[in-house]
């Protein structure tokens, strides 16, 4: 009998694999079909849709199987939570009633099962370690799965009419110039695209169904390379190329940090797997039991310096009679690895800089890859491993998603091409969602990420349209007015913006989706500083940084769509897409506007929050070196619902100024921006130099590395192979002695004794006489000598 | 067919296949191409025919037998297969095929080569499946001059020199091999069989086990012979020039499996016959190897040589297999955590078979482009991808495979080995896993500057033409293997997993033996 958990496995497997069929149909395009065919792109729209249909359907499933349900509203889905959040009560009342048996709160309530897991096939086995490929499924996973395969749709077929002009023999590149002068030729990829978007939605669906760490890296790599692809999508532009080697190498400089917290997990847990594994005799405990048991808490020895590990039951657990621990710094350096590898696909300070560069692929790409998913697996993996970070992780996450936060919208300010003012958003965004996990913010961080995906996706693809509207023109400067000849475009854009900016009629919970996630994330930023004070940073930064946001926002929306036209040719010749780019993008608009609908009482936070592995029903206090204390966020009398209304007002303030900023700025004119470029022409320099980021890394790393390089080779050449010619000199060497030793010393010595034997015989020769006598004569003397030899010589 | 005559064909099928070479007429090109084709499918067969009746249950030796050849000195002609002999002997026979495959380059004195290309096949196979030292010996010498001759009349410009370069360094591994092949000989009441000298040494043998000053020596003199084999830092200066000399066939041998037989031989006889010279030796080992790795990296950055930069490579990737070899960690004479040097031996295992797909791979990639337009100097190529798209595709996965992508054969090895490696020491981990940023940049840029791009920049631009089809199934070949055993690593870890396990097993008890005997002789442990 199928279990829920098999239709869901079912279901988002073949999502899943949906886009890897698909990616083998249109590599071989050419192969049943030709150059010009837009079949290539229907097999892949056909599929992720269908991957879609299948998300939408194991959504259903678990609202069904857990009591959340969209469409029924607050009632049901209150009464689901506020189980959930009673069963969490019941675990923490329990576990201070008895701290050994943790565990035995699961027979005290049965709670609604969270998630469900289990093992497609085993990679390796050595002894009792285990590698396998498998699948873990909660309301994080849906979400994501959903999210993904919605934007992915629209995108792709956004991506049908924006990339028409590579349906051609002889697609002809602007940008590249030959050497003979001209431009380049080439016949159109239009199928390779779709085959490469397609990769890319298998590797990021892999990247979120995955059941162990080990498998989030491998997924990890693989949208990766699928970025790589893409960004290098044009291959013949050397920029193109070099972005695309520039993303991947920093996001491996991440990857290094994420294998070091790999290997520190699985030498101190001797697993990878997110979830207990039950189908075998003995239960084992998977990564979260082991860390956090059943009731949600680290087990610190006393003295602080070590965790101790649970097992599938949720006691304590044994090796040897000893129990199994791991050494605290450890645990902190493996959460800190792990993130690493987070601030690389995240494009987090300090290795920022290769998203701006990946704007060299083509737009829907930017909209898909490096906006609404890829960028946001790296607060995914933060959010999925939050179990395993400590406080001071957390603290750590916290403040580089604040430093992010801060210095890419700054550099948004003075950025004209619409292209990079959105990516540098994108950046700052996902600061801000790192920022709200660090501050144990988890909900509020991921439904940001939601929120976000959607309202970015969609700027992103609205610039696109003006992109291609003006025929590949992407300075702002040179736009102006476009609202008049792009209007579906310039109003959902709109929408986009005052998502971002986080837009609310005050007094109302009526806002746009971008308000309700920002107010969450300032909240909880809020309750954080009235426990940490020491941590003002935290909380000033965000809210300023909304109004920033804010304004620059404005700002691209009133350079591109309002006022006069500033290129009179650009105007002219702009006109709005066709259907195919437009549907997509009202689609987004609806979603941007709209999803979070409810804020936090909303069906969306609620079926997030519903996996939130770690109760924050109260404060966590840490034990480690720092003194850091998480503040609650469930129920009406935890620390983020008092400050809620406060936060939510400031942030609501903040984006107002920023927009009047802009107002005055861009369209009033009233101060006229060049004003303030002249009088802060220093840190606007810097700013445009994107706080010079890429020349310190070329000269601290880049440089080192080729200066090295160059060593080694020389190190092998003039050393190794020097001692080698040396020996090989030394032997010939050696051997021409031998030569002159054996010619004039053996080869003298033989002569010598050649030449005297032939002088003494020659000498001799005058004794041989003939004479008969004389012989007999000599023979009888010879024989008394050697008979008196004899005689004398054997001993008697 | 019967085991014992199934080792023998294996061993002896090419070097036969070989004679009928000399009927054929001088001219007659394409069929001695053809032949020598036949020749190495069907000893691939037999590999393949080997596998399948491979008993994967079991660790011990399988269709072991012995007879006399030199029995005044008990010298046996003693052949056998293992979990860890099984998989090479596998990898040989494919890459054999393949490179014969790619032959069709050759154009000069095609019967002396074919003929020097089947003896060698030989050679390789009687390394890999001889059990008796003496035996193994004899292999490793008969494959070490066909490889000269190949290189040295059939390699590029400087071919004499490399050929003697490569000669040379070959011969003095060989000369420290037969040094503690005789140690061991003397020391053993004179036997020469591998697996009775590797009891002996566990202390279960006839005879007393092997003392600790002589296991440290005889380590050292197998180890610096099958490290130059290896190649290991500093013994690796010979690849680069012998791998760009040679034919690119014959490069292809020389990365696919010669490279193996200095890990093979570390794992098979040097690690067994002196468990107390391995450990003595484990960190310098995991030290050496992790330098290579770095080492490799970089000089592989600095090379605008094609071919010297797939070379270099070789030697990061087999650093990997040093470093998954070594990581044995003992604390007071115990194994800990056994699983984990378990582990590392495996992923050392993987990773030579996975380089032998990878790299055979990136040989015969860049052989494409040389036998177009010849030349290999990265700077002058670009645009490849424009002219010749489908090979460009192939080769970038086979280039992906190189870096360690998952999904493809290059990732396992590597990453496991790292893995295995922090319970050793975590510094030399982190040291390791370094590696992956430097793979990344030498061969993201290089596929820049040869595939992307608008136009090619070199001589010749005319003879840049799509890969025939010959050259595509031989590429198609290795991209699909190299995807296969990527995501479906299993398929090789499961025959070799028994006779691994064993082996660790084996030497863990082996030195807690030893070690509970002298304690006192008990070399200063490094950090």
């Amino acid at each position: 009998m199928p279990q829920t958990g098999d239709y869901l496995m079912f279901l988002l497997t073949t999502a899943w694999l949906l886009p890897l069929v698909g990616f083998v149909i249109e590599m071989y395009w050419l192969c049943w079909s030709h150059r010009l065919s837009k079949g290539a792109a229907y097999f892949a729209v056909g599929f992720i849709g269908a991957g879609f249909v299948c998300s939408l359907l194991a959504l259903l499933i678990w609202g069904g199987a857990t009591g959340w349900s969209a469409l029924s509203g607050h009632h049901g889905a209150d009464a689901g939570h506020h189980a959930a959040a009673h069963n969490d009560g019941d675990h923490a009342e329990h576990h201070a009633d008895d701290h050994a048996v943790a565990g035995h709160a699961t027979e005290h309530a049965t709670p609604v099962k969270k998630y469900y897991a289990g093992t497609y096939y085993e990679l390796a086995r050595f002894g009792s370690l285990r590698l396998s490929l498998d699948w873990y499924i909660d309301s994080l996973t849906l979400v994501m799965f959903t999210m993904v395969t919605f934007i992915a749709t629209c995108i792709h077929l956004f991506a049908i009419g924006y990339m028409h002009d590579e349906l051609t023999e002889e697609y002809e590149d602007h940008e590249v110039h030959m050497h003979g002068g001209g431009h380049f030729s080439r016949p159109g990829r239009f199928y390779l695209f779709f085959a490469y978007l397609s990769l890319f939605c298998f590797s990021m669906l892999g990247l979120v169904l995955a059941g162990n760490i080990f498998q989030v890296f491998i997924f990890w790599e693989l949208v990766g390379i699928c970025s790589y692809l893409l960004i290098g999508f044009y291959i013949e532009r050397n920029s193109a190329s070099t972005a695309a080697n520039k993303a991947f190498i920093m996001n491996r400089v991440g990857d290094f940090g994420f294998l070091i917290g790999l290997m520190i997990i699985w030498t101190s847990f001797g697993t990878f797997q997110f979830a207990d594994t039950d189908s075998h005799d003995s239960p084992e405990a998977g990564l979260f039991t082991m860390i956090r048991g059943h009731d949600g808490r680290l087990d610190v020895s006393e003295d602080g310096k070590q965790v101790y590990l649970r097992d599938a039951s949720g006691h304590r657990a044994e090796q040897n009679g000893q129990p199994r621990t791991i050494t605290y710094l450890l645990l902190v350096a493996a959460g800190l690895g792990v993130f690493a590898g987070s601030i690389g696909k995240s494009a987090q300070f300090p290795l920022q800089t290769w998203l701006p560069d990946a704007m060299e692929g083509p737009t829907p790409v930017s909209a898909l890859v490096h906006s609404a998913t890829m960028v946001a697996a790296g607060v995914y993996l933060a959010g999925r491993f939050y179990p395993m970070f400590t406080p001071e992780v957390l603290l750590g996450i916290a403040y580089i998603g604040c430093i992010t936060l801060f210095v890419a919208a700054t550099i948004a300010l003075v950025v004209t091409d619409i292209k990079r003012v959105l990516a540098y958003s994108t950046i700052s965004q996902l600061g801000y969602m790192m920022l709200a996990i660090g501050v144990g913010g988890w909900g509020a961080g991921l439904f940001h990420l939601v929120t976000h995906a959607f309202f970015k996706s969609l700027m992103f693809l609205c610039s696109g349209s003006v992109i291609a509207g003006c025929h590949h023109v992407q300075d702002m400067s040179r736009m102006g007015g476009l609202r008049h000849k792009m209007k579906i475009t310039a109003y959902t854009m709109l929408i986009g913006v005052m998502a971002i900016a986080g837009l609310a009629i005050p007094g109302t919970s009526i806002g746009f989706s971008g308000f309700y996630s920002k107010d969450a994330i300032v909240a909880s930023a809020l309750a954080y500083y009235e426990l940490n004070n020491a941590h003002f940073l935290l909380f000033i930064t965000p809210l300023v940084t909304a109004g920033i946001t804010s304004f620059y926002m404005f700002r691209l929306w009133f350079l591109t769509f309002a006022g006069q036209p500033r290129d009179q040719h650009v105007y002219d010749h702009c006109h709005e897409n066709p259907k195919i780019m437009t549907i997509p993008l009202i689609a987004l608009a609806i979603f941007a506007a709209g999803c979070a609908w409810g804020g936090e009482g909303g069906p969306l936070f609620r079926l997030i929050a519903d996996s939130e592995l770690v109760p924050a029903v109260e404060r966590v206090v840490s034990v480690g070196a720092s003194k850091v204390t998480l503040p609650s966020h469930q129920g009406h009398d935890s620390d983020v619902h008092h400050v809620h209304a406060t936060a939510g007002m400031l942030a609501l303030i903040s984006a107002f100024i920023g927009m009047g900023l802009a107002y005055l700025m861009y369209v009033q004119k009233s101060i006229r921006p060049s004003d303030i470029r002249r009088q802060f022409s220093s840190v606007y320099d810097f700013l445009l130099d994107k706080w010079r980021f890429d020349d310190l890394y070329e000269v601290m790393f880049v440089q080192p590395v080729h200066i090295v390089a160059a060593w080694c080779v020389s190190f092998d050449r003039k050393v190794l192979d020097a001692i080698l010619h040396g020996s090989a000199k030394i032997t010939v060497l050696v051997s021409g002695w031998d030569r002159k030793f054996d010619e004039t010393m053996v080869d003298g010595l033989v002569n010598l004794v050649g030449t005297v034997t032939f002088s003494i015989g020659s000498s001799l020769k005058v004794i041989q006489t003939g004479r008969l006598r004389q012989y007999i004569m000599w023979i009888g003397v010879a024989v008394v000598v050697l008979f008196g030899a004899l005689i004398t010589a054997i001993p008697k | 067919m019967s085991p014992e005559t199934l080792l023998t064909c294996i061993v002896f099928l090419p070097a036969v296949w070989a004679i009928p070479l000399l009927v054929f007429d001088k001219e007659a090109k394409e069929a001695m191409r053809y032949w020598g084709v036949l020749g190495t499918a069907l000893t691939f067969l037999l590999t393949l025919q080997l596998w399948l009746q491979f008993d994967t249950k079991t660790s011990e030796i399988q269709f072991g037998f012995a007879h006399d050849w030199i029995a005044s000195w008990n010298i046996y002609f003693r052949l056998g297969v293992d979990g860890i002999s099984l998989p090479l002997i596998v990898l040989t026979g494919f890459v054999c095929l393949l490179s014969m495959l790619a032959s069709w380059s050759i154009d000069k004195n095609v019967k002396g080569y074919l003929m020097l290309f089947l003896i060698l096949e030989t050679g390789m196979m009687g390394v890999f499946l001889s059990l008796d030292f003496f035996l193994f010996y004899v292999f490793w010498e008969v494959m070490l001059l066909p490889m000269y001759f190949l290189i040295g009349i059939w390699g590029g410009p400087r071919r004499e020199y490399a050929a003697i370069k490569f000669f040379l360094y070959t011969l003095a591994g060989s000369v420290l091999m037969l040094i503690a092949m005789l140690m061991f000989y003397f020391n053993s009441g004179r036997s020469f069989d591998l697996i009775e000298l590797a009891k002996i040494a566990t202390g279960t043998g006839k005879v007393a086990t092997f003392d600790q000053t002589m296991q440290v020596a005889a380590f050292i003199m197998l180890f610096i012979g099958f490290a130059i084999k290896l190649p290991s830092f500093p013994f690796h200066t010979w690849l680069p020039d012998a791998h760009v000399e040679a034919p690119t066939p014959i490069s292809m041998i020389l990365a696919g499996v010669l490279l193996k037989m200095g890990g093979y031989g570390i794992i098979r006889i040097a690690f067994p016959l002196c468990p107390y010279g391995a450990q003595y030796a484990a960190y310098f080992l995991v030290g050496l190897g992790v330098f290579s790795i770095i080492y490799g990296a970089f000089a592989a950055m600095a090379q605008t040589d094609f071919k010297r930069l797939v070379a270099y490579s070789s030697v990061s990737h087999m650093g990997y297999v040093l470093v998954g070899i070594a990581v044995w960690k003992i604390v007071d004479g115990k194994t800990i955590n056994r699983d984990y040097w378990t582990m590392g031996l495996n992923a050392a295992m993987f990773q030579m078979l996975a380089h032998g797909i990878s790299s055979t791979g990136m040989f015969f990639m860049v052989g494409v482009l040389y036998d177009r337009v010849h030349h290999r100097d990265i700077n002058k190529f670009g645009g490849i991808a424009q002219v010749m798209p489908h090979y460009a595709g192939l080769a970038a996965v086979i280039f992906f495979a190189g870096l360690g992508l998952p999904g493809l054969c290059g990732f396992v090895g590597e990453v496991l080995s790292v893995l295995a490696c922090w319970n050793f020491s975590p510094l030399l981990a982190i040291i390791s896993a370094s590696g992956v940023i430097l793979t990344a940049g030498y061969i993201l840029w290089t596929l820049q500057r040869v595939y992307l791009g608008p136009e090619y920049k070199g001589p010749h631009p005319e003879a840049l033409v799509e890969a025939n089809s010959r050259e595509l199934a031989i590429g198609y070949t290795l991209v699909v293997t190299a995807i296969l055993f990527g995501v479906l690593p299993n398929l090789l870890f499961s025959p070799m997993q028994g006779s691994i396990e064993a082996l660790t097993q084996s030497l863990a008890t082996a030195y807690e033996t030893l070690y509970s005997a002298a304690p006192a002789v008990q070399a200063a442990q490094l950090p």
